[in-house]
C-alpha cells in the first residue's frame, strides 16, 4: 500500500512568530507517523522560506527559532512547496529561498489536496 | 545492569543501537520493545507525549520503521521497531503517562509487544551481551552522548 499523504497549508509568516513553530512540529510528527507530508507555503508562509528568515523568528521569547523546527521537518523528509503567486506577492525569487524548496503554482495545491488523506491549514 | 556513559543498559536485552531501542523475549514467543536510556537523553530527558501506534495493532511492522512517536520540547520523532513482525499490543500506561518512559524505560515504560516474523534471524543482528554493550559504548562515544551530563 502506498503511504498515506497529508498536506499542510502554511499561511503564517514572519509577522506572526507564535504561529511559526507548530506547523513544522506537526509536519515532523506526521512524517514520524509514516505519513508522506507536503507543506505548501502560501500568502505569508513563503516569507519563512527565505534564506535565514526563519532563524530570526522566535515563536517563544528566549526559545528556539522557527528555523530549528523548519529544519526538523526537512530532515524528517517533509517536502516544501512554495506558491509562486505568493513569491511574487513578496517580491521573492527562487534563489532567495533555502535549498530543497520546489516552486509550484496554485493548481498544485489542489492536486496535493486531492491526493492527501488529510489537509490542515495554519 | 550495565552503566555506560552514565546510561543504564540492562545486559539481558537486545538492542538496535542506531535507533536506540531494545527488545526482550517474553512468554509465548512475543517480544516486548521500548526505548533505551540514551534515546531519552537525546530527546531532551522529558517527554510531553509518547504515542504508540495503536492503529497498527494487528498489522505488520518492519524493523526500523515507526511503532510510536515521542514529543518533547526539544525533539519530535519516531520510535523505530527493533524487530519485524505483527504489532500485538501497545502500552496504554505510557501513552497516559509519558514520564514512565523516562523513569522506567525497561520496565513500566515499555512501548509495545510484537510477534516477530523472524526473531531467530533478526536477533543475531541486534547488539546483545558483553559484546553488544561494548558496541553500544562505542556508538555513544562517537555520538557524544552521556546520560549523566
Amino acid at each position: 500500500m502506498d503511504e498515506e499523504r497529508v498536506l499542510i497549508v502554511m499561511t503564517s509568516g514572519t509577522d506572526t512568530p507564535r504561529r511559526c513553530a507548530t506547523p513544522f512540529f506537526m509536519a515532523t510528527l506526521a512524517a514520524a507517523m509514516d505519513y508522506e507530508v507536503d507543506m505548501f507555503f502560501t500568502i505569508d508562509g513563503a516569507q519563512l522560506l527565505v534564506k535565514g528568515a526563519a532563524d530570526k523568528v522566535f515563536p517563544k521569547e528566549g526559545g528556539r527559532a522557527a528555523g530549528g523546527y523548519l529544519q526538523d521537518a526537512l530532515d524528517a523528509g517533509v517536502r516544501f512547496k512554495a506558491c509562486t503567486a505568493s513569491m511574487e506577492l513578496h517580491g521573492l525569487k527562487k534563489e532567495d529561498l533555502i535549498d530543497g524548496v520546489e516552486m509550484v503554482g496554485g493548481a498544485s495545491m489542489w492536486e496535493m489536496a486531492d491526493a492527501a488523506k488529510i489537509v490542515v491549514s495554519f | 545492569m550495565a552503566t555506560i556513559k552514565g546510561c543504564e543498559l540492562p545486559d539481558d536485552l537486545y538492542y538496535l543501537i542506531k535507533k536506540h531501542v531494545w527488545a526482550k523475549e517474553i512468554e509465548g514467543g512475543d517480544v516486548r520493545v521500548g526505548m533505551t536510556a540514551p534515546a531519552i537523553k537525546l530527546a531532551g530527558g522529558k517527554f510531553i507525549a509518547v504515542t504508540p501506534k495503536r492503529k497498527a495493532i494487528g498489522q505488520n511492522l518492519v524493523q526500523g520503521k515507526s511503532m510510536a512517536t515521542v514529543e518533547s520540547s526539544k525533539f519530535v520523532g519516531p520510535v523505530p521497531a527493533p524487530v519485524s513482525g505483527v504489532l500485538t499490543k501497545v502500552n496504554d500506561a505510557v501513552a497516559e503517562n509519558p514520564d514512565l518512559a523516562v523513569s522506567d524505560p525497561y520496565g513500566e515504560g515499555w512501548i509495545a509487544e510484537i510477534t516477530p516474523s523472524d526473531w531467530e534471524g533478526e536477533k543475531g543482528e541486534l547488539a546483545h551481551g558483553t559484546e553488544g554493550l561494548e558496541a553500544y559504548r562505542v556508538q555513544l562515544e562517537s555520538d557524544g552522548v552521556d546520560c549523566s551530563s
